[in-house]
């Protein structure tokens, strides 16, 4: 198990250096000055110029990429070209930020998902089967910012129950984890059902049912289990697409995370922040996609990794 | 439910196959169920009567839609940063709400009678929030931070008129010669040559004075000598201020100021209705519905923006070097009809660039909209056929719309305009570059001069990066510019003023559009603010909330 994490680990570096050349070429193709953005309305050609050196900008690209590839070796992200920060204690600040609202949103999709699409397998056109199917077509076919402002309208303006927006408190946390994982929870509840009708119908399953276990315990134990892989699968993608930022739940709720972040480098062509967050992103994308593949042998023990 | 269903439900996802019709059909139902719940849930309790005053006693502002920049005033290149440099430092010189210019760090001033020295004679006992006393040295260091390369701050014009600034700047002059102190409290400041609105340009962010050192977190945890000291700034959250006990002009009404940082809009508007914060933007879009329902509880605060919008008429490209298709843009588009469709009437149509709020600004020069005198002078100018231009906007609301109505009104005259929409700082740089035929802008003040727009927007001088998109070039304009700013009377500095924006405004440089109105809503419970022309015109030190013992 160990050697295969070592082999995985060592296989995502030309991943991440193929992200690294693309991100940094992208953006010089890009239209749009860093420096432009920097000096405001109104300059002069010499403050510009200045700049433009300070910032190594006229160098040749390959030197930049050199100087760029070079500093991300040794840990160093450079330092933003607008505030002059370092990216990375500015990537630091945020992450655990959208970390918390990316586990949040998550468990919430595990835990209402799965349940939703047990329940709903259990009784094939029922009334729990209709309700996560209603569920599951308002959370895929509603964009985000939609249910974002909607949540905030009923339960923060009308209601006041919840803070329409911030970060901090627990009761922050609640609605735009809610607006994240609507469209995780539609999914999973789906999955779910599909996978477990599969089981449930299997031949395990009446064998079990046969030698008299308890339908609970047929449910849980042998269905759910042989069902879960697909399941984990959509958590892990999910997982890696919400902690890679959020961009429009983490507006629409004032949330400071990555999402945020990125939006605002590219705005002000903050080229160091842009791609030191993207290169950050792929570095958290790679790993929970590696944690997600040792789930699914911890979920099935026919998976097996072989070195 | 009022303020926030403007956004469509854009219900259009596509349909989840997996399940066959029937399901489909109860999925539809279930939805709407649930759609139907929503709406009632909020709709029953929608009325609501006004709301008691917060308990707290923190001024809570949500104008800010973006992190600053940085709390640097050498940095404050952008709206948040301006504002919040304006609370935590002084200059020597400030603007008031109205856009005056009052004395600040400094007392008062004389200017030699060549208009090319100043005597700054700075007040006494003023000490930054570590307690350490504010001297003459401090002022010099400060504007050498602000022009210092190494500082990237970018922004340095301001202090370029200072004898020597410039060389410093460039890296060509080890101090700024144009800068003397003469004694602790005496700070003596030669120009190139005579500004007289030069003291206008102290009152800017850039200019404020910082403490002897200045760690390099200096953005980061500023110490001023402003009426708030810096507490916390939780990025892309909040930034924390607590009031100045000993400012020198007498400490703030409340305890505290936090400026949020909300990026949407409407998310704003929400925290508002929840009582939670309590000054808010009002979006051009929003206008007529805070302006016409009587069921809010906000008071609306407006005050006449500093601010032009506009649209560059590249005057050195194809068929815009000719000043009568340039006069025929102005008269083919109705601004009025405009303004009140799509700026919710916010402003004034403008007739040159000077705001009418500033001296020198005329409310009654017009291009009066004439479809066939347009007509008229395009064919007279040989392009009976029309002509094909590139119109470029930023994305912001509400450029792209704007663009759009401009392409309609063109399109009857027989300007056929091709709509190019960029990100902003990309179509800004496309303009700069002189790559575009008309580039749809705005202009705000940096200082409350018609000095600040006559000059950057049109002045040869300028062109390209300096502001000039228009590239317009006009050695008569030029002429007057260049001498009322030399000019140290009032009265004929502002004729020259107005004569040069009626030169220009004749060989139509640009699209005249309108001049912006600054609309906030302010909670009922806020007493003392007012609404500022200039960014960084309202310190916040009268601001205070009224409780009014119903408190939450």
């Amino acid at each position: 198990m160990l050697r295969v994490l070592v082999r995985r680990l060592l296989l995502s570096i030309p991943t991440l250096a193929g992200v690294l050349v693309v991100v940094f070429l992208l953006l010089y193709v890009a239209p749009g000055d860093p420096v432009m953005a920097m000096v405001g309305e109104r300059a002069d050609p010499e403050t510009i110029a200045r700049l433009r050196t300070e910032l190594r900008l006229d160098d040749p690209l390959p030197v930049q990429f050199a100087h760029y590839a070079g500093g991300v070796l040794r840990g160093d992200l450079g330092r933003s070209y607008i505030t002059g920060r370092p990216i990375l204690s500015d990537l630091l600040e945020r992450f655990p930020k959208t970390l918390e609202l990316a586990g949040a949103a998550m468990l919430l999709a595990a835990i209402c998902g799965i349940t939703l699409g047990v329940l709903a397998a259990r009784r094939p056109g029922g009334w729990t089967d209709r309700l996560s199917l209603g569920i599951a077509y308002l959370g895929t076919s509603f964009p985000v910012y939609w249910i974002g402002l909607l949540l905030i309208l009923v339960f923060a303006v009308q209601l006041r129950w919840l803070p329409p927006s911030g970060f901090g408190r627990p009761q922050n946390l609640v609605l735009p984890a809610l607006a994240l994982g609507m469209r995780s929870i539609a999914f999973l509840a789906r999955m779910t059902r599909s996978a477990m009708l599969d089981a449930l119908g299997a031949d395990f399953t009446r064998t079990a049912r046969a030698k008299g276990v308890p339908e609970r315990l047929v449910v849980v134990r042998h269905a759910l289990r042989n069902a879960l892989i697909p399941v984990i699968t959509v958590l892990g993608l999910d997982f890696g697409a919400y902690l890679t930022g959020s961009i429009l739940t983490e507006t629409i709720f004032s949330w400071p995370g990555l999402g945020r972040y990125v939006v605002n480098a590219i705005a002000r062509r903050d080229l160091p922040g842009v791609q030191g967050a993207v290169l950050f992103m792929s570095v958290v994308f790679v790993l929970v996609n590696l944690v997600t593949d040792m789930g699914y042998a911890k979920a099935d023990p026919r998976v097996r990794y072989e070195t | 439910m009022p303020q926030l269903l403007g956004v469509s439900p854009a219900s259009s996802g596509r349909p989840w196959s997996r399940g066959g019709a029937s399901l489909t059909r109860d999925a539809v139902l279930s939805s709407l169920i649930a759609v139907a719940a929503f709406a009632l849930a909020s709709g029953t309790l929608a009325c609501r009567g006004g709301d008691p005053s917060p308990a707290r006693r923190t001024i809570i502002d949500s104008r800010d839609n973006y992190d600053p920049r940085s709390l640097d005033p050498a940095k404050s290149t952008d709206v948040p940063t301006g504002r919040a440099v304006g609370y935590l430092f002084d200059g020597l010189t400030r603007f008031t709400p109205d856009a005056r210019l009052v004395p600040a760090l400094a007392t008062r001033w004389e200017m030699s009678a060549d208009g090319r020295t100043y005597t700054f004679h700075l007040r006494a006992g003023v000490t930054f929030h570590d307690g350490k006393p504010f001297v003459a040295r401090q002022v010099v260091r400060s504007f050498q931070r602000a022009l210092d390369p190494k500082e990237r701050g970018g922004r340095g014009w301001p202090l370029y008129p200072i004898a020597g600034a410039k060389a410093f700047a460039d890296g060509r002059a080890e101090t700024i010669a144009g800068l003397t102190v003469r004694d602790e409290s005496t700070l003596v400041v030669v120009l190139d040559e005579a500004f007289p609105i030069f003291p206008k340009l102290l009152a800017m962010p850039v200019a404020a004075v910082v403490p002897d050192s200045t760690p390099a977190d200096f953005g980061e945890h500023p110490i001023g000598t402003g009426p708030w000291r810096f507490v916390e700034w939780k990025h892309d959250d909040y930034v924390k201020f607590a009031r100045n006990e000993k400012y020198w002009g007498g400490a703030a009404a409340s305890d505290s100021l936090v400026a949020r940082v909300i990026a949407e809009p409407s998310t704003a508007v929400a925290e508002f209705e929840s009582g939670n914060v309590d000054i808010l933007y009002i979006p051009e879009s929003d206008t007529r519905r805070w302006e016409n329902t009587d069921e809010r509880s906000a008071t609306l605060a407006s005050a006449p923006g500093l601010r032009l919008w506009y649209m560059a008429i590249n005057t050195t490209r194809g068929p815009l070097k000719d000043v009568r298709v340039r006069q025929a843009i102005n008269y083919a588009v109705d601004t009025r009809t405009i303004l009140d469709q799509l700026i919710g009437g916010r402003g004034n149509v403008a007739g040159g660039v000077i705001p009418p709020a500033l001296e020198g600004g005329d409310s009654t020069r017009r291009y009066a909209y004439d479809t066939t005198k347009a007509k008229q002078l395009l064919a007279d100018a040989g392009f009976a056929k029309g002509i094909d231009v590139d119109l470029w906007t930023g994305q912001t609301p509400p450029f792209p719309r704007l663009a759009e109505a401009i392409q309609s009104y063109l399109a009857k005259v027989g300007v056929r305009a091709k709509i190019v929409q960029r990100e902003s700082a990309a179509m800004r740089e496309a303009a700069r570059k002189g790559e575009t035929d008309l580039a749809l802008k705005d202009w705000f003040a940096d200082y409350p001069d018609a000095e600040n727009f006559l000059y950057p927007l049109l002045h040869s001088a300028n062109k390209g990066v300096g502001g000039n998109v228009s590239f317009y070039q006009s050695p008569a304009f030029d002429k007057l510019v260049d001498a009322a700013r030399r000019e140290p009377d009032d009265a004929k500095r502002i004729l020259l003023y107005h004569e040069a924006d009626a030169y220009a405004f004749n060989e139509a440089p640009m699209l005249y559009l309108f001049f912006y109105r600054d609309l906030d809503a302010v909670q009922p419970w806020i007493r003392g603010f007012q609404l500022p022309s200039i960014l960084n015109g309202q310190d916040m030190r009268g601001v205070s909330i009224e409780h009014n013992g119903a408190g939450r």
